[in-house]
């Protein structure tokens, strides 16, 4: 087994552990897990332990109001994109454990109006003052994100 | 008594609008707080209503310093989409477009470093070396901005001389080893005003999830060239440069240091140019459901494009993370504890590009 394979079955075990984790797939670009119950705070925490770094938080609004949201991490070679739905329009903050999710977390407030419960300051990060929050989310779907 | 500085968003380092506020117990600054989003464009949601095609142009105007990286790194996601295989020819020019543009926007970077810390001479010195590498750009792509060398499935143009590129690159090369390189890393001037300011320590560095030069003057030893190889980069060879201080002075050592690294990937990727054809199709490209992502190495540091397809005939998501959306955060560890004075040039160092950030 090579060095990069031992690290895939490492990451795979290890974030099996996490309640609603699923299987990992391997695709063209890297590996991708698509798991609508997770528990993002703990998978932060695992990814920490890893030694993961987290690029990037992608949303896409889903025609229910609610979104997908995609963690991007990375540790080189290997690159994972962990792909989890809001609830009620809302998931846990994970900016005190990460770092970067702080920005990202406030785009997607912006973006896509997601709330994060537990972000130290989820003010505006881009949005400009004369739209709402859930501006991409609005013009992409039409359907408003679920009531708080 | 603390006091509190709000500088910008018109700024006194950058022509961009972004604000800083600084609140400074005598000339200490003790906290920090970075607003961004005054030229929010929204690109992103436009790239979802334009047609693919038309996506790669606008994707282009993210940025007007390293506006080629991001057609390339989009062009790669939806070819992943598609099972695109790109002909070698066109990997090689985007490889050798990537690497003179890293080398346009760090001598951009660098004549302003001298300027702002007001170094004149230098910065005259610079900025003459980067029209250099600006009439290049023009010549070889016609534009000296928006190059419009990308598609989708390859490049729209072919670089007609390579021998005489390779001239004018050497020649910039023995500028760069001449000039730029001892002033920034041995001239008196330089090293008494950056080193030991505005210091990101290795472990900082990984905690802000900082990229490109802003890391690996950290110590860090990142580059998606190298971590997560692309384009020509693996037959051509790569060699990372890191700086252990993580100081402004590291910053800059960083990038002079990788102005040369780039010179010579340019040289290497035109002396072994391909034959071939320029893209894998003619026409317009469909792009079946799917989603990808792609990486790679902006000249701030790693830039990522996420794309999602449903099979139609405009993107249904794209999503840019840009490396200065990473980077400026990170102003706040570098900053608390500094001179007052030091703010302006701390923040310049990081190289923040607001047009980036804001999208």
């Amino acid at each position: 087994m090579t060095s990069i394979e031992h690290a895939r079955e490492d990451l795979a075990a290890r974030l099996a552990a996490i309640p609603g984790a699923t299987e990992i797939a391997e695709r063209r670009d890297s590996l991708w897990m698509s798991a609508p119950e997770l528990d993002v705070a703990a998978m932060a925490r695992e990814m920490n332990a890893l030694g993961y770094r987290l690029g990037a938080m992608t949303g896409v609004a889903g025609e229910d109001g609610e979104i997908t949201v995609i963690y991007h991490y990375s540790r080189p070679p290997l690159a994972i994109n962990i792909k989890t739905r809001t609830r009620g329009g809302a998931l846990p903050s994970v900016a005190l454990i990460a770092r970067p999710a702080s920005w990202a977390e406030r785009e997607l407030h912006d973006f896509f109006a997601v709330r994060f419960p537990g972000h130290p300051n989820l003010a505006p990060l881009l949005r400009p003052p004369q739209l709402t929050d859930g501006f991409f989310r609005d013009a992409a779907t039409g359907v408003a994100a679920p009531a708080e | 008594m603390p006091f509190t500085i709000p500088i910008g968003p018109f700024h006194p380092a950058l022509e961009e609008a972004y604000k800083v506020r600084v609140r400074c117990a005598a000339e200490t600054v003790e906290q920090v707080n970075v607003t961004v989003g005054f030229c929010c464009r929204g690109i992103e949601l436009l790239a979802q209503r334009r047609n693919w095609v038309q996506a790669v142009t606008l994707i282009e105007r993210v940025c007007g310093i390293c506006s080629n990286v991001h057609t390339t790194t989009l062009c790669r996601a939806i070819e992943i989409v598609a099972g695109i295989e790109v002909p070698a020819r066109a990997v090689y020019i985007r490889t050798i477009m990537c690497e003179l543009e890293r080398i346009h926007s760090h001598l951009l970077w660098a004549g302003l470093a001298a300027e702002y810390m007001g170094f004149r001479t230098l910065y005259m010195e610079v900025f003459t070396l980067r029209e250099r590498i600006m009439d290049l750009l023009e010549r070889m792509s016609g534009n000296r901005v928006h190059y419009g060398m990308n598609r989708i499935g390859g490049v729209n143009r072919d670089i007609a001389e390579p021998a005489r590129v390779i001239e004018d690159v050497e020649a910039i090369r023995a500028a760069i080893e001449k000039q730029l390189v001892p002033a920034f890393l041995h001239n008196p001037t330089v090293t008494s005003r950056m080193a030991g300011v505005g210091i990101l320590s290795r472990e900082q560095a990984i905690e802000w999830g900082v990229v490109g030069p802003v890391a690996r003057a950290s110590g860090v030893d990142t580059d998606i060239r190298s971590d997560f190889s692309h384009g020509a980069y693996s037959d051509l060879g790569f060699r990372i440069v890191t700086r252990p201080e993580g100081d402004v002075q590291a910053r800059v050592v960083v990038r002079a240091l990788e102005l040369l690294e780039s010179v010579r990937l340019v040289t290497e990727a035109l002396r072994r140019l391909p034959l071939g054809p320029l893209c894998a199709f003619e026409g317009v490209p469909v792009i079946p459901p799917g989603e990808a992502i792609a990486r790679a190495e902006a000249p701030r540091g790693e830039v990522i494009y996420y794309v999602a397809s449903d099979g139609g005939e405009c993107p249904a998501r794209v999503k840019i993370r840009t490396p200065s959306f990473v980077n400026i955060p990170a102003l706040e560890a570098m900053t608390v504890g500094q001179q007052l004075g030091n703010v302006p040039l701390i923040q310049a160092s990081v190289d923040p590009c607001i047009s980036c950030t804001d999208r």
